[in-house]
This record gives C-alpha cells, sequence and structure tokens, in this order.
C-alpha cells in the first residue's frame, strides 16, 4: 500500500476494493498522547466520521463512499476521489470555489451537522462537483454557536494561508452559505462570529 | 549598532543589551526581576507595576554594567509598546521615553510577540518554521506569509499559561505555577479522563480548567498530570494539523510555556511523524526577556527610522498578526 499523506490525525494509503481504487485512513496510535485518552479519541472519531460522512450523502453533500470499517483498528476504508485539493488551486479558482464550499457548509448546518475542520485541504474539486473529506471533527449540532465555530476556522484558514484572496473569498463564502441557510441565519452566525473573535487574546477590546 | 531592550508586559521587568553586526546579534547582558504575587493570587497590575518602578533603575544600571558599556555609547532604544498589562507597559515606556530624550537615542516601540519569534529565530537558527508561541499571553500557531506572521491556530479563550497558572493557584501555589505542577504530574500516572477541545486547529481551554478544578479532589498529583496530559495532547494535535496544512519543515516553539518538559517531548515526537525539525527556544531565553524587545528592535531600525515622542504608544491589545513586517 502507498503512503499518500501523513495526515496530522491519520495515515492515508491508497488501497483497492473489489478492484476499484480505494483510500484507507488508518488513526494509527499517538506514542505523545495518554495511551487511555489516545484510544478514546481514535475510537470516538472513526465512528463518529463514518456515520456521519454517510449521513449528509442524504441531504445531498457529496462525500467519498465508506465501503469498510474496523473500530479496533480505527481505520476506514472509503472511495477514492480523483481531483484536486482547493489548497492547492491558484488563487483566481480558489476565490470561485468559496461560493459552493459556503453553499455546502449552508447545507450542512441547516440539517443540524457541524464540520468541525473546514479548510482549504479538506475540499476536493472533481471534474462534477464539490467533495468534501475528513469528519473525524464533525459533530451532531443545532447550536447557532457550533455553526459559527465552523466559519470562524474557514475565515482563519483564509486570512492565514490565501491573504491575498481574504476579501473576495469570505464575500463568495458567505453568499454561498446564505444561499443555503437563508439572509436571516447567515446574520446571526456572522454576528456571532465576531462574538468569538472578541473572545480571542488581544483582539480589540480595551 | 549597540541596543537597549526594555521589557514590561508582565510581570518581568527586563533590560538587555544586543550588539548586532550584519545579520548576527550578540546578547551582551538581560537582566530581569520577576514580580512574584503572593501564593494563591494572580498578577495584580498596580502591584506589578509599583515592582517595575522600584526596581527599573536597579536593572538598568546592572545593565549596563554587565555588558559595559556607557548609555551615550548606545545607538537605540526599544521598548515593549505591547501587548500587556497597561500600568506595567506604562513603566518601560516611561523608561524608554526618559533616556530617550536625555540621551538623544531614537526610540522604538516593539511588540512583545513578535519578539518572542525574532528572538527565537536568532538563538535556534530555524529558518521558516511554523511557530507555536505558548506563553502566560499567548497559544497560536504563526507561520510568516506575504510581509505578516499569520495566524493558523490559536487559542479561542485562555492561554495555556493562564491554564496552568489559574489552576495552579486554584490550589494555592504562587503563580507562575507550571514548573510546579510539571513537578506533581511527574509523580502520578493515573489519568482522569478531561475534556479534550480540538476545533480544527483552535483549541479551546476553558472547559478544561473548570473540569480540572472538579477532579483535584482526587489527588493533586493525579489531577496536574491528566490536566497537562490533556492540555499537552490537545497542543500537539492543533501543531501536528497546522504542520500537515502548511507542510513546514520545521517547528518553533517559544515563550515560558516552552520550558515544559512534558510538552516539548510530545512536539518532538509530532515533528517525527511529520518529519520537520524541531527547535525549541534555549530555557534561559524562552520567557519574557529584555534581549527579545532588543533584537526586534534592531531588526526594525534596518528599515525605520526611531518613532518621534508622540508616537511613543503603549498599546495592551496589539495582536502581533496586525503588524507589518518589511525587514
Amino acid at each position: 500500500m502507498k503512503l499518500v499523506k501523513k495526515g496530522a490525525e491519520a495515515d492515508v494509503y491508497l488501497s483497492s476494493w473489489n478492484g476499484k481504487k480505494a483510500i484507507l485512513k488508518i488513526r494509527k496510535e499517538k506514542t505523545y498522547r495518554n495511551s487511555v485518552l489516545d484510544k478514546r479519541i481514535r475510537k470516538q472519531r472513526t465512528i463518529k466520521e463514518s456515520e456521519i460522512i454517510s449521513q449528509v450523502k442524504s441531504f445531498g453533500v457529496s462525500t467519498p463512499l465508506i465501503y469498510f470499517l474496523d473500530v479496533n483498528k480505527c481505520s476506514i476504508l472509503m472511495q477514492y476521489i480523483d481531483g484536486k485539493l482547493v489548497r492547492d488551486m491558484n488563487e483566481k479558482a480558489i476565490e470561485k470555489c468559496c461560493f459552493e464550499i459556503g453553499k455546502v457548509v449552508g447545507v450542512l448546518h441547516k440539517n443540524g451537522i457541524m464540520h468541525g475542520d473546514l479548510t482549504t485541504s479538506n475540499f476536493i474539486l472533481t471534474k462534477k462537483q464539490l467533495v468534501l473529506i475528513d469528519f473525524g471533527l464533525a459533530n451532531r449540532t443545532e447550536k447557532p454557536d457550533d455553526h459559527a465555530v465552523d466559519l470562524r476556522l474557514f475565515k482563519e484558514i483564509l486570512n492565514s494561508a490565501h491573504a491575498n484572496i481574504l476579501k473576495k473569498s469570505w464575500d463568495n463564502f458567505l453568499k454561498g452559505y446564505s444561499k443555503s441557510v437563508g439572509e436571516k441565519y447567515c446574520k446571526k452566525i456572522i454576528k456571532l462570529v465576531a462574538v468569538i473573535e472578541s473572545r480571542g487574546r488581544y483582539a480589540t477590546v480595551v | 549598532m549597540l541596543c537597549l531592550g526594555i521589557e514590561s508586559t508582565a510581570h518581568t521587568f527586563s533590560c538587555a543589551v544586543i550588539e548586532k553586526k550584519q545579520k548576527r546579534g550578540k546578547i551582551l547582558s538581560d537582566i530581569r526581576r520577576i514580580y512574584k504575587p503572593p501564593e494563591g493570587q494572580g498578577i495584580h497590575p498596580r502591584e506589578a507595576s509599583r515592582h517595575h518602578i522600584e526596581n527599573s533603575s536597579s536593572i538598568l544600571s546592572e545593565c549596563l554594567d554587565e555588558s559595559k558599556i556607557k548609555i551615550n555609547d548606545l545607538d537605540m532604544i526599544a521598548y515593549a509598546g505591547g501587548p500587556g498589562l497597561g500600568p506595567c507597559l506604562r513603566v518601560g515606556a516611561v523608561v524608554a521615553r526618559s533616556l530617550s530624550s536625555y540621551y538623544k537615542i531614537p526610540i522604538y516601540p516593539v511588540n512583545h510577540a513578535i519578539g518572542h519569534l525574532d528572538l527565537g529565530k536568532l538563538l535556534t537558527g530555524a529558518k521558516n518554521p511554523l511557530v507555536l508561541l505558548v506563553s502566560g499571553g499567548h497559544t497560536m500557531l504563526l507561520a510568516f506569509v506575504s510581509g505578516r506572521w499569520r495566524v493558523f491556530g490559536e487559542t479561542l479563550d485562555i492561554t495555556l499559561g493562564q491554564l496552568l497558572d489559574q489552576f495552579g493557584r486554584s490550589l494555592g501555589f504562587a503563580s507562575p505555577c507550571g514548573r510546579k505542577i510539571e513537578e506533581l504530574a511527574t509523580k502520578s500516572s493515573k489519568y482522569i479522563s478531561l475534556p479534550y477541545t480540538v476545533k480544527g486547529n483552535d483549541v479551546s481551554f476553558s472547559g478544561l480548567l473548570s473540569a480540572t478544578k472538579n477532579i483535584s479532589s482526587q489527588g493533586f498529583d493525579s489531577a496536574c498530570f491528566s490536566l497537562q496530559e490533556t492540555a499537552f495532547a490537545m497542543i500537539a494535535e492543533a501543531t501536528e494539523r497546522a504542520l500537515s496544512f502548511t507542510n513546514k519543515k520545521e517547528l518553533m516553539i517559544v515563550g515560558g510555556v516552552a520550558a515544559n518538559k512534558r510538552l516539548s517531548s510530545m512536539l518532538k515526537d509530532v515533528c517525527r511523524r511529520q518529519s520537520s525539525k524541531f527547535f525549541v527556544v534555549p530555557l534561559n531565553y524562552a520567557g519574557d526577556c529584555g534581549s527579545q524587545i532588543a533584537w526586534t528592535g534592531l531588526l526594525e531600525s534596518q528599515v525605520k527610522k526611531g518613532a518621534s515622542m508622540k508616537d511613543t504608544f503603549v498599546k495592551q491589545s496589539w495582536r502581533l498578526d496586525t503588524v507589518d513586517i518589511d525587514y
């Protein structure tokens, strides 16, 4: 098996399933983490990820298909997605793509799911559609606060990794988001994002 | 170039002299004194600033004596303009302004956090690192992108230093409590389950603080052990996420909590997994010191003239990701 990516959380290998290309994601033991804590986190996330990744399909969000799950080994075998990470696209394309990303995130929130790790490296653009991956930190939640945490993280990533195109990308994201959740809810979440930001260290409060 | 750096953002008052030749900096002296609040209490800004006022002149003369220079030899003075506690910041600024105006030496207000980063790079030799800044004032993951230090992850509420201090104080320890907690933690290996909150590259410690206070009745040792294991694992995971996202091949850790051995051993492991090089600031310069201010001042002086007196501000809330860096 070929190692595709040594991610922060899991090792990702290229594998196969019934003759088709597949991705094997294994949450290996982390030696630096206390073993009790480590086991708890890895197991919990593997289960959550496989559940939610399948659940969101029913709302029309494109995600990889789960083929096989091994809870004890904390591994998930899933569909291989052929496409490009949004993070690695050119700036114009990312800017444009943010509208679609916003729409997808909106659909998730409307259906009571937060992704928990909305970075540009968790969206793959294929020839046909935008696919969302990595649901390790996802959660079922209707709380507006949690939804705002999702948005804030995405904004932070734009502000750091894609600083040159922050404004346009963020605007596009919000347009897409608003399209899915409605203007009223979108405004509410934007306000909450500002509240979270103001809680940050040395935010302009004095 | 000879620069005097004055640090007074929180509990430390420090003066340092650095000599810069081309790209190299040499610390000639770095004298500090730390305000110690009574056991079980935090920094009282007024008391801390009083401590700074009372100690400022003796620290300054000690600093100059040790570096074997006279005030007139100085080419510039840098002071910490923020972020920090207002009353404390003002002491450093007043000392800097007085020297500057009396001896006609150019003056530079410097961002304290950026000082940590610049001094870290000078002392470790890291070239293009992802930086983990962990102290009483900061818990941030940073990388330098197009003219600014950008935040790739940070705490959404209190910092790692605050978490350790506030928990330590609830047990009646004297601030800063990091060392005491580290010591107690080594005496236990009983892990009590605590909330683990990682949100993407961000972390949140406030819930962990309350939960740890609640388990402290089950023994201080195991509470300290469980707190460290949980909090540091959160930091390690956020760091690993940011490393993986940015593809940086270097990790540098700076700030007061960098002195913790358990944290740095975890981060070393993270670096091994992500095949990145690991740099940690020498213990002596991990915490707040005048050198960090002097060195950033020297770097700034390459592209900027000294500030005029009316622009020698102090700013309590001065986020480092709002500072443009041209050097």
